[in-house]
């Protein structure tokens, strides 16, 4: 009875865990390793140590790219955290009143959260084409052409430009998010507070956010994870080299281009794309840990 | 019970569709043919016909992939074992990283005697620095040029220019008749080194300047060289108010629906103008220099080479390929077609454009970067691009340009170092 | 709730505005789909002269399409079947049986969920180039899998746990198998999870363009995201044929959606929203 239970448990579990362990875990393990060793194209050669680290940080041009490319990401999550949360956050409570409509309104929200990246990306770099597109032309007819720019053109307005259709795309998924917490706070803490004389803001701002907390901290942790693993978009838009002149530059591109090859010349260096790679992991790792320990303590306040 | 089966099935038709199919034997052998030509595609397709009614035993696929992304992607399927059968390659320093990790396989006079004939400079392209071996046959020259559209040019009284300053007189009419003089943008940095290419070396003073960088005798801070980057920021009033956002598909879009008057570009472009609008009517000149009189100097270099994926499983069938393309026939069906000067020699030219592409690259000086600067990261291309989109927006100026495209080289050019 | 008329009204301009943000795209999208490019251009707001079916036509079997959907079909379709197979019997294994190991092996799923595999994308591509799977879709079926996994567990070892304890255990005394226990009786009663599991993972790997573009380097097994690149890179002028291409890309999945929207947005939003 005992073996044949034992024999049931590693047909239950074995599978998932081979092909999980195969696949995933191996992989990131041994993108740790790949750092430490000197690679000739994909063939691993000495050990060499924190050498492929001390390029990447010392040596042009890695080193100003790194940078680069890093505040890039930041500025990725700050913008989004401003621009699509908060106003998700405001759809939310919007929704949260039970407006006519808000069914509707919810299923049209969440509509762009299913199209793949490559089609927004594409869509809106046509719409955004300076010549021919229809953005400018847009403000043309709103008798504001002085704002026609060229949006993914310009060095100063092509991350912003990007930010914003990243935005276009994903502003749904945070609205239903915090709706649904809106919409899990006790019915009787708000009426107690309106019996209490507490105005609609003052509700909000002592009842509702509060109880928000779990939602938003998730929220914040998967714009945060979304912001520095951004990829298709400026990939998609900009190039692989995040033109202009590495304006729209982010880490899983540089990544991309130095593990597998540059445009112009095809070269590849698996060293310093493992050094990136390692950071970006300590990165997301650190964060996803402090979320989660957040997340915990606010559960156990809550329970 | 349903669901099981359905499973199954599924299982069933994946491991079916999935594996495979190797089968061989009488089977003709398919050849895949990557390229990142998007805009040849038709032309190499009936000159695949061609070759296939000689050789009915073979047939070859042409691929092309966006020219941006081609690098990277031929990269990453080489790397992977995988990759095409025959190799569109550049030339220089783009096939040395190719070649040198033993992915392209070698040639020489022997298998391939027709490269006997073709020229040195051509051939210099096509070889490897390591050991100095052929690894691919080579298929055009390239000269950068200004194209012009006659009919625009004739409705504003215009002609081409001699010299710099009829240049900008030339621009600022079509400017004030309310025609967008010059189709070129800067969302694609490429397009910004062409650009460089067309217009600097006639003020750097072409081939003795190449020779003395390239020797490290000076380098790009050298004034001659950042004064003649500056000549761009001329240009930059004639070209669209959003140019900085326009692509190098748009830039070929308003020369050829005749919205622009000029394109600054290469000589590659004269089939593709032709066939997208019969009725375009456009001739091309030489940047000009400062003074008239002076022959212009014109960027050229050999713009690639065909090469065979060392780890085919259909060699010979691939060299024969190869072989063809090194042949006169295919040399002046690609020329008739394409508008190009193909690199075999004894083409017959026909089409009065590219003619007068020929004529002019008799004064040729080696197009910089592509030529001089690539053979390791990070190259003089993806500097100098960079670079010069910072410079035509306006936050670099030409010294910094040459500040920064010295310093990345100095990274792998010892004579750079220091300086 | 009290507000008055005012406030009413200027929270359906809000809410409508956003809607006409969300929808004016894709409408224009699709209207242009019908268009020729000249008409695109010089007329990007009205409806087309010609009701152009053909732009269709072209992309569909000119631009592959046909052959990017069966990759992307098959390709999904596989990898979620086995995430909910070998999720399910891992997550009924960890929430039904008692044993030593069994949080650590809970929990060793979960880090999947913190890890973001595509940095592990260099071993992953110099390990499916040992096992002879790069440029197949293999590559990406067992990748996709593998990821997926970390959040089936999650989800149904929650659910699994929640069943009654002796539904299983009275099954067992009646003789019945551990396998038909688990098909028979645990599987009919979590089938709401599993289709949770099964949305969570659908779109994400419909849409994914990263692994096709390190795996997938033949025309022949492109999925449909990355076909889009070799497609836009080669009808980069044809307007009318671009559109034509993002419509068709993006119809299964908006069409499907109208369905079923109600399971999607709770399928998607499973991570982030509890209960």
């Amino acid at each position: 009875m005992r073996t044949s239970r034992r024999w049931w448990l590693v047909f239950f579990l074995g599978p998932a865990i081979v092909l999980f362990a195969a696949f995933i875990t191996y992989p990131i393990l041994s993108a740790l390793a790949f750092s430490l060793y000197a690679w000739e194209g994909i063939g691993r050669r000495g050990f060499v140590g924190l050498a492929n680290f001390a390029r990447l940080f010392a040596t042009f041009p890695y080193a100003g790219l790194l940078v680069n490319a890093f505040w890039h990401n930041v500025l990725v999550f700050i913008a989004t955290m401003l621009l699509q949360n908060v106003t998700a956050l405001g759809l939310a409570v919007l929704l949260a009143r039970g407006p006519w409509g808000a069914r509707g309104y919810r299923v049209i929200f969440f509509l762009p959260v299913m199209l793949s990246l490559v089609i927004v990306g594409f869509l809106w770099a046509l719409f955004l084409n300076p010549v021919f597109g229809l953005v400018n032309k847009v403000l043309t007819l709103l008798h504001a052409g002085a704002l026609a720019r060229p949006w993914l053109g310009d060095a100063s307005t092509a991350l912003l430009t990007l930010i914003v259709v990243n935005a276009w795309r994903w502003l749904g998924f945070p609205t239903i998010v915090f709706l649904a917490g809106i919409n899990a706070v006790p019915e009787e803490y708000v009426e107690a507070a309106r019996i209490d004389g507490a105005g609609e803001w003052a509700v909000l701002r002592r009842i509702i956010f509060p109880l928000l907390a779990p939602a938003v901290t998730i929220i914040v942790l998967l714009t945060f994870i979304g912001a520095f693993n951004w990829f298709e978009l400026p990939y998609i838009m900009q190039g692989v080299s995040g033109a202009p002149n590495r304006a729209t530059d982010v880490l899983s591109l540089l990544f991309y281009r130095t593990a597998f090859g540059e445009v112009d010349t095809g070269l590849q260096d698996i060293g310093i794309g493992s050094a990136i790679a390692v950071l970006m992991f300590a990165l997301l790792l650190g964060m996803s840990a402090v979320g989660a320990v957040l997340l915990r303590r606010r559960e156990v306040e809550l329970a | 019970m349903r669901p099981r089966v359905l499973v199954g099935i599924l299982v069933c038709v994946l491991v079916a569709t999935l594996s495979p199919t190797r089968a061989r034997g009488q089977q003709p052998v398919k050849l895949t043919f990557w390229s990142w030509r998007v805009e040849d595609k038709w032309a190499y397709d009936k000159i695949i016909q061609a070759f296939q009614q000689r050789n009915p035993g073979i047939q070859v696929e042409f691929v092309p992939f966006k020219a941006t992304e081609y690098n990277t992607i031929l990269s990453s399927a080489l790397t992977a074992g995988n990759g095409p059968d025959i190799i569109h390659l550049r030339a220089y320093g783009g096939l040395e990283t190719f070649a040198a990790p033993g992915y392209i396989a070698q040639l020489d006079f022997e298998r391939l005697p027709e490269l006997r004939t073709f020229s040195r400079q051509l051939l210099d392209g096509a070889r490897a620095r390591k050991d100095g071996k052929l690894y691919g046959v080579p298929f055009a020259t390239q000269s950068l040029v200004i194209y012009y559209n006659k009919k625009i040019f004739a409705q504003n009284n215009l002609s081409a220019p001699k010299n710099w300053d009829e240049f900008l007189t030339v621009l600022r009419t079509l400017k004030d008749h309310g025609v967008l003089p010059l189709a070129n943008g800067g969302k694609e940095g490429w397009t910004l080194e062409v650009m460089s290419g067309v217009v600097a070396p006639n003020f750097y003073g072409g081939t003795a300047f190449f020779d003395a960088v390239t020797r490290g005798q000076t380098s790009f801070k050298d004034p001659a060289y950042t004064n003649a980057l500056a000549r761009m920021l001329d240009l930059r009033p004639y070209m669209h108010p959003n140019f900085m956002g326009v692509d190098y598909t748009t830039m070929q879009q308003q020369f050829i629906n005749e919205q622009a008057a000029m394109f600054i570009g290469g000589s590659w472009e004269i089939g593709f103008f032709k066939s997208q609008n019969k009725d375009l009517d456009f001739d091309i000149f030489a940047a000009p220099p400062l003074r008239a009189g002076t022959a212009p100097w014109v960027s050229s270099y050999n713009d690639g080479n065909y090469g065979v994926n060392a780890k085919t499983p259909n060699m010979d069938a691939a060299l024969k390929f190869i072989q063809f393309t090194a042949s006169r026939e295919f040399g002046q069906m690609f020329t008739d077609m394409l508008a190009q000067l193909s690199a075999v020699p004894g083409v017959e030219v026909r089409d009065p454009v590219l003619k007068h592409v020929q004529e002019l690259s008799r004064k040729s000086t080696p197009y910089m970067m592509l030529v001089g600067f690539r053979w390791q990261a990070p190259t003089g291309s993806t500097l100098l691009q960079s670079a010069l989109q910072g410079m035509m927006a306006g936050t670099k100026t030409p010294e910094q340009v040459g500040d920064e495209v010295t310093k990345g080289l100095s990274a792998w050019f010892e004579p750079f170092q220091g300086r | 709730m009290t507000r008055g008329g005012a406030g009413r009204t200027a929270v359906q301009c809000v809410l409508l505005l956003n809607a006409f943000l969300v929808l004016a795209p894709m409408a224009i999208m699709g209207v242009s789909a019908f268009k020729s490019t000249r008409e695109i251009f010089q007329h990007p707001f009205a409806l087309p002269g010609v009701w152009r079916w053909e732009n269709f036509a072209r992309v569909w079997v000119e631009a592959r399409f046909a052959l990017y959907f069966r990759n992307s079909v098959l390709v999904t379709i596989a990898s979620v079947v086995i995430v909910v197979i070998l999720g399910a019997m891992a997550g009924y294994a960890l929430g039904r049986f008692r044993f030593r190991g069994n949080d650590l092996v809970y929990l060793y799923f979960l880090s999947g969920l913190m890890l973001p595999i595509r940095l592990g994308i260099i071993p992953l591509f110099i390990l499916m180039r040992t096992l002879h799977l790069l440029d197949t879709l293999w590559a990406l079926i067992l990748t996709y899998a593998a990821s997926g996994l970390p959040s089936a567990v999650f989800i149904l070892t929650g659910f699994f746990r929640t069943l009654p304890a002796d539904l299983d255990s009275a099954a067992r005394i009646d003789g019945a198998g551990e396998w038909l226990i688990f098909r028979r009786i645990m599987v009919p009663l979590v089938r709401p999870a599993l289709v949770i599991v099964a949305v969570y993972n659908l779109i994400p790997i419909w849409n994914d363009f990263f692994f096709p573009l390190v795996f997938i380097q033949t025309d022949r097994w492109k999925t449909l995201p990355l076909g889009m690149t070799t497609f836009f890179g080669q009808y980069s002028a044809d307007w009318g044929a671009l559109f034509a291409g993002l419509t068709l890309a993006a119809v299964p999945v908006v069409t499907l959606y109208a369905l079923l929207s109600q399971q999607f947005i709770r399928g998607l939003t499973a991570g982030a929203v509890k209960g």
